[in-house]
């Protein structure tokens, strides 16, 4: 019989480049890899299982606790969500404030994974410029909302905190900073001769197959599909935000993306900040009975919940659904088999952004 | 102490090889971890480097409760560590469980169960400054004079 495997390679779960752990094991044929399978449950931690039974005020921080890297958007779409059971309406002020703190979210998850594929293809001098970028985003998400990471900034009816003018000046200076930075970064990864050899061709992923294996977010939209949440959204469709995407569905194509989405966010800021309505920050009302699925733009694709409540706006059910399990087994089953190297398979796997914690919850 | 022996104490002091492991945590303390290799912390002006590797560690960051998976994994990598080392649990989850302390939870804080931990750093998630703060203090004290303790 012909022997079509030589050796089957497991990578992880404590890798140096994965920052959580999880199991990619690739069959090779020499340095060619002919299959890869993702194995995962390593961070099962039951957050569903927690969140039933609770009053929202306390599954509102479990929810924020899904995913930490990108914990706003994961309050935003669970607040979202009881508000439409309950019929809750947001004054437009919050509604403005809610998107600027989603889009500096926003803006920092994408530099960490853009550090993360640089750090992978060990380019780690553009890689620790990003981080020092993000760090600055960091700053201002910590005058808007208190918090660096767990913010907890979005609650029923609007948002916890006004913002003053100087605030915003200074969000804006930082904006102007963060895009000529960003511009610059960005031109230095197109031009690189070395990163275009690591990613320019390599984890390739056709629209067909994307939309076979229902590839979501940025993973997608770098295949030519126009897909994204946010223009679904009334605040984004006020600030009139059209989806970027590009055509070559490469690892070069995804961070490339992942560049301009940033931009595309710091032009976002920009505009709410000069066209932010005055009045209230919060409308009040209850949570009450109610059964409803709510999606969003997660920073890694669709996010979906759907939870149930009873009367005093206690969570009886809930479901969550996360957008790396969808670019996980994308990267598995299209963009990882066909890499010539074994070195490229965590390329391929990281420029997927795939985040393990949120994926198991 | 022989001429040695303090040579081992300051070059310890200075190079300090750093693995960190997330046993179930919503990657908050990850990536707070990630933050202090950026240039505004530098983590590496202390001597401090971040491998991911246990073979070549000093200090174990211990990150998230643990999850089943990692009951008997977290032991097999604390093993894998040579002497001397140090672990160091970040975050409140590796303490009390955090958020995730509730009856229905699959994890099982805190690590202080499956291996021995030097220091605690609380917070959801703590600062950078704190992470770095916490592993300046505990590695060169515990690393000192560790052949004549021994």
């Amino acid at each position: 019989m012909r022997k079509t495997v030589d050796v089957s390679i497991p990578l992880g779960p404590v890798h140096p480049v994965f920052k959580e752990p999880c199991r990619i094991k690739c069959e090779t044929f020499g340095e060619q890899i002919l299959a890869a399978e993702v194995e995962l449950g390593y961070m099962k931690k039951g957050i569903e299982r927690i969140m039933v039974g609770r009053p929202w005020q306390e599954v509102m921080f479990l929810a924020e606790r899904v995913c930490g890297i990108c914990s706003v958007i994961h309050n935003f779409v669970f607040i979202e969500t009881v508000e439409k059971i309950s019929k809750i309406t947001v004054p437009e002020r919050a509604a403005y404030l809610r998107v600027l703190a989603n889009e500096l979210d926003r803006m920092q998850s994408h530099l960490i994974a853009n550090f993360s594929y640089c750090y992978t293809i060990e380019h780690e001098t553009l890689g620790m410029y990003l981080l020092n970028t993000r760090e600055r985003v960091m700053d201002m998400l910590e005058y808007l909302t208190g918090a660096r990471v767990t913010c907890a900034y979005i609650v029923p009816g609007g948002v916890r905190f006004d913002v003053d003018s100087e605030d915003l000046g200074r969000i804006m200076q930082t904006m102007d900073l963060v895009v000529e930075e960003t511009h610059r970064y960005r031109e230095m990864f197109a031009s690189g001769p070395l990163i275009g050899l690591r990613s320019k061709g390599i984890g390739v992923m056709t629209k067909e197959q994307a939309e076979h294996i229902h590839a979501v977010g940025p993973t997608a939209r770098a295949c030519g599909i126009a897909t994204d949440l946010r223009t679904d959204h009334p605040t984004y469709q006020r600030l009139k935000f059209s989806p970027v995407v590009r055509t070559e569905g490469d690892n070069f194509a995804r961070v490339m993306l992942r560049f301009d989405e940033i931009l595309q966010s710091a032009d976002l800021i920009r505009t709410i900040i000069n066209t932010l309505p005055g009045g209230k920050i919060r409308g009040g009302g209850t949570v009450g009975r109610g059964e409803t699925v709510h999606r969003g733009e997660a920073p890694r694709g669709e996010l979906t919940y759907r939870v149930k409540t009873d009367t005093h706006g206690r969570v009886q059910e809930i479901s969550i659904q996360t957008p790396s399990i969808m670019n996980i087994e994308a990267c598995a089953r299209y963009m990882i088999p066909g890499v010539t190297s074994v070195a490229d398979v965590t390329a391929a796997y990281i420029s997927s952004d795939p985040c393990i914690a949120c994926t198991e919850r | 102490m022989t001429i040695l022996q303090s040579l081992k104490n300051a070059v310890r002091q200075r190079s300090i090889h750093v693995c960190y492991v997330d046993t179930g945590s919503c990657n908050g303390c990850d990536i707070e971890v990630l933050a202090c290799l950026s240039p505004r912390y530098d983590l590496e002006q202390y001597g401090i480097y971040v491998h991911n590797n246990p073979r070549e560690a000093d200090v174990l960051l211990i990150i998230g409760g643990v999850t089943p998976q990692w009951e008997d994994k977290l032991m097999m990598i604390w093993e894998k560590i040579p002497e001397p080392k140090a672990a160091i649990s970040i975050g409140n989850c590796p303490i009390s469980g955090c958020v995730f302390s509730r009856p229905a939870t699959l994890t099982k804080a805190p690590a202080q169960r499956y291996i021995p931990i030097a220091a605690e750093v609380p917070g959801c998630p703590p600062r950078p400054t704190e992470i770095i703060e916490a592993i300046l203090s505990v590695a060169p004290s515990l690393f000192k004079d560790w052949e004549v303790k021994r």
